[in-house]
């Protein structure tokens, strides 16, 4: 009789995500392919690219306009994350209270959130529009930048700082040539965080415009939630999407050289 | 020792299964599975079906409740798998859309005979002997309804491969009728006074061109409408509205459709189901001009915008608009309090849909009783009173036979704290009675007139309607049209549209387009070019001017080795 032998080794214990991962994003992602290369009546085709490419739905102003935001956004957030994070790390790097402070609003359903926001923008008589789509986003994104910004700034080691003074760095030497590269890694994961949801978002750009901005991520919803026979389309505008996020992820992979600096999103 | 556990272990599963087998044998309970759109049903008439259903068939049931929010999600659900369902209460658009897919079972509801052929238990002798009947209540469905329905459906062809493929056959075989309205402008009254345009004159002028701020003659409805007009995030009833709105403002003269047709000598019914490009091109310009002048677009949100004053106008279903309107009662206006919101369909042209039930082929066949018994239920004059009452919108149920029904009366009367001691207890929830001061309507006459004709009696005894502009009654548009007189809307005036077949995919495009257009984030791109180049400038600037300090100041100081700011 044969004897069954079954080896549990450690390895085994991915086996459980090993699935999920198969089942819940590979072949969704495949099925989402599949779709856009399929009409009505599930024949082959390539109509699906030749519609969106074509802009007669707007869909490519749709997207530029998206990329322009989440860019705008990220920006944005660098701006206002860095020298919070900074100084974050500078002066309370022992005090938990103060990041706690930065994550807090991540605690509130962000829906909520930027329905508040909303209501606020109303009762200020604030117009809607690209002004209050864009802090909305700023508002929502800010804690993902701040936060990979903080832990890497914390974790710099102070004797290289300490070296260059050392060596005769002024403050804005040291900054420019010491801390700032040693938080490239930060940088670069802050904003793959900020800028991928920043460009497919659709409930901000829904919520604080009341629709009147319409983002990529509202047309892809647009496509598979309102109509029947549309997710051929849609699907090709999240196949764009995902190239879009590769394509973003390389770039920030090779600008930064350091070997430790790859994003891992 | 091993093979004493196995063998238990199988003893064990057996008798589990066992025993599940017989449980299930000695509780008779039947089930079915109900598909309905959300918010879209009284719950307790779910419970009372339950009684209802032991009642005649002696047996217990089992309802499982699924909700859709748009026809769209259940036509996808359907069509693609999961269908496990008995019931299901789509569009009128979306019925015809699954009978050319050949996935409903007919009913032939209106052929009593037809309908109750298949029930397995019509009669049952009651516990104390009586025989228990079932009724069947196919001659409460409003009559307009059914012929709204066979006239723009005329007969639909199955297009599904298969043996029925080419079989034409009427959609009235295939639905139940449940609830229907129109679509509409709801407004608010107060806002329209402000800006000078609640004027009867006015608003019919204007007409659909209310929410493209368009007075009917070219100019603008008013400048302070700008920014405050709520469309509806829904392709085909914008495009109906943007239809209508060509029509009324003029811009659908002289021309014709593909067949030499002029669009104006379209009956409203053909006009909206005229789907051509030439129509579909100037629908996105119009809607693309509209941008200009809304507040946004809605979902869920539409009211409590034009309540906080957000917006004025909004696209809207009569359901949801009445529901605001109630909701919208507030004491500080007029002498004695006023509605703030009210809804108007313009007179010559609008909408009208149908939601109803219907059998997909993959219900369970043995949940047929059930099935049948439900939907005759819901066309119980009290259940739809019950039903309308809690959601809104108009039931399929004539209105006559719910005013002469007592029990659909007594459900209303309460419903709408109506002093009608006869009626109902007219108590307050502690039990402790009302007075007729206490109740919101002194009468059932009183109500009949506001519930039926949106209007009441003043000192004089004229009939006064609650809104001088839309002047009609909106709640029950079958009746109004035959028997007010003061009411200038003729039932032909509302269109029930199709599906837009062929055409689907143009109308996204074109709607994608229009809601794309206006948006441009160049210049943002622009500004923050800008202020980064200005940012990186002024540090720049800042390390330079830094540099030349330093060195300016190092000049003077002569053998000294030249080490830039290093304290050491």
């Amino acid at each position: 009789m044969k004897k069954f032998k079954f080896r549990f080794s450690r390895r085994a214990f991915a086996y459980p995500y090993m699935i999920f991962l198969l089942l819940f994003v590979v072949v969704p992602l495949v099925i989402i392919l599949i779709n856009a290369f399929l009409d009505d009546n599930s024949k082959f085709t390539f109509a699906n690219f030749a519609e969106f490419f074509s802009d007669a739905g707007g869909g490519l102003t749709v997207l530029g306009n998206s990329l322009i935001i989440g860019l705008v956004t990220t920006l944005i957030c660098l701006v206002i994350g860095y020298p919070c994070a900074y100084f974050l790390a500078k002066y309370h790097a022992s005090n938990r209270v103060f990041v706690l402070l930065f994550i807090l609003p991540m605690w509130v359903n962000f829906l909520i959130r930027t329905l508040s926001t909303k209501a606020i923008f109303m009762a200020l008589d604030v117009k809607l529009g690209m002004g209050t789509v864009l802090f909305g986003m700023v508002y929502n994104y800010l804690p993902y930048m701040i936060l990979p910004l903080h832990t890497t700034l914390v974790s710099i080691d102070h004797s290289y700082i300490e070296a260059a003074e050392d060596l005769g760095a002024d403050k804005m030497t040291v900054f420019l040539r010491t801390i700032l590269p040693l938080s490239m890694p930060g940088v670069v994961s802050g904003i793959t965080m900020t800028f991928i949801p920043a460009i497919s978002t659709f409930a901000i750009s829904e919520i604080l415009s009341s629709s009147k901005i319409f983002l990529f991520g509202d047309a892809i919803n647009m496509h598979f939630s309102k109509t029947t026979n549309s997710f051929g389309v849609g699907s090709v505008m999240s196949l764009v999407m995902l190239v879009l996020v590769i394509v973003a992820n390389v770039i920030v992979n090779l600008t930064s050289k350091d070997e430790e600096v790859k994003s891992t999103l | 020792m091993k093979k004493i556990v196995s063998a238990l272990a199988i003893l064990l599963l057996v008798c589990l299964v066992l025993t599940t087998l017989a449980s299930c044998k000695t509780e008779e309970t039947d089930s079915l599975v109900i598909y309905n759109w959300a918010d879209y049903i009284f719950d307790d008439k779910l419970t009372d079906f339950k009684e209802y259903y032991r009642d005649i068939t002696g047996k217990n049931i089992d309802i499982t409740y699924v909700t859709f929010d748009t026809n769209e999600t259940m036509l996808t659900r359907l069509t693609k798998g999961d269908s496990n369902v008995d019931v299901v209460c789509p569009s009128e658009y979306a019925i015809q859309k699954l009978i050319e897919l050949d996935m409903l079972v007919p009913m032939h509801y209106f052929d009593e005979q037809a309908y109750t052929e298949d029930f397995s238990s019509n009669v049952r002798l009651a516990p104390d002997g009586d025989e228990v009947y079932y009724i069947h209540n196919s001659g409460n469905v409003e009559q307009g309804i059914i012929d709204k329905v066979s006239d723009a459906f005329g007969s639909i062809e199955i297009t599904a491969e298969g043996s029925n493929q080419h079989k034409k056959v009427s959609m009235v075989d295939y639905f139940v009728p449940y609830m229907y309205g129109t679509l509409g402008i709801l407004y608010n009254k107060y806002a329209f006074k402000e800006l000078g345009i609640y004027d009867e004159e006015i608003l019919n002028r204007a007409n659909w061109g209310i929410l493209f701020n368009d007075d009917g003659q070219g100019g603008l409805l008013s400048e302070g409408l700008t920014g405050s007009i709520l469309m509806k995030d829904s392709i085909r009833d914008s495009y109906a509205a943007t239809v209508f709105y060509l029509l009324e403002s003029g811009k659908l003269d002289g021309l014709k459709n593909d067949d030499g047709v002029a669009y104006a000598d379209m009956s409203v019914g053909d006009l909206i189901n005229a789907v051509d490009d030439q129509l579909l091109a100037l629908v996105k310009d119009a809607l693309t001009e509209q941008k200009t002048h809304l507040f946004g677009y809605e979902v869920d949100f539409g009211k409590d915008d034009l309540l906080t004053g957000n917006a004025m106008v909004d696209l809207a279903w009569s359901g949801d608009a009445m529901y605001a309107v109630e909701e919208s009662w507030n004491d500080s206006l007029g002498d004695e309090g006023d509605y703030e919101l009210s809804y108007y369909v313009p007179h010559s042209t609008g909408n009208i849909w149908f939601d109803g039930w219907v059998v997909p082929k993959t219900r369970n066949p043995a949940h047929t009783d059930a099935i049948k018994l439900f939907i005759n239920y819901l066309n119980r004059p009290d259940v739809a009173a019950a039903n309308l009452l809690e959601i809104g919108y108009s039931a399929s149920v004539k209105s006559d036979v719910i005013k002469s029904d007592e029990a659909a009366r007594a459900v209303l009367a309460e419903g709408y704290a109506v002093y009608a001691p006869e009626l109902w207890d007219a108590a307050d929830e502690d039990g402790n009675p009302l007075s007729q001061e206490d109740c919101d309507f002194a009468d059932w006459e009183e109500f009949e007139l506001y519930f039926f004709h949106n209007s009441y009696l003043d000192e004089d005894g004229n009939l006064v309607s609650y809104d001088e502009i839309s002047n009609s009654n909106w709640r029950y548009p079958f009746e109004s049209a035959a028997t007010n007189a003061d009411n200038y809307r003729n039932i032909d005036s509302l269109g029930v549209m199709r599906d837009f077949g062929t055409k689907n995919k143009a109308v996204v495009t074109a709607w994608n387009y229009s809601r794309s257009a206006g948006v441009n984030a160049l210049p943002l791109l622009g500004w923050t070019a800008l202020a980064v180049a200005v940012a990186v400038g002024a540090v720049y600037l800042v390390i330079y001017i830094k540099r030349v300090v330093r060195q300016n100041v190092k000049i003077p100081q002569k053998n000294k080795p030249d080490d830039s700011g290093s304290e050491q």
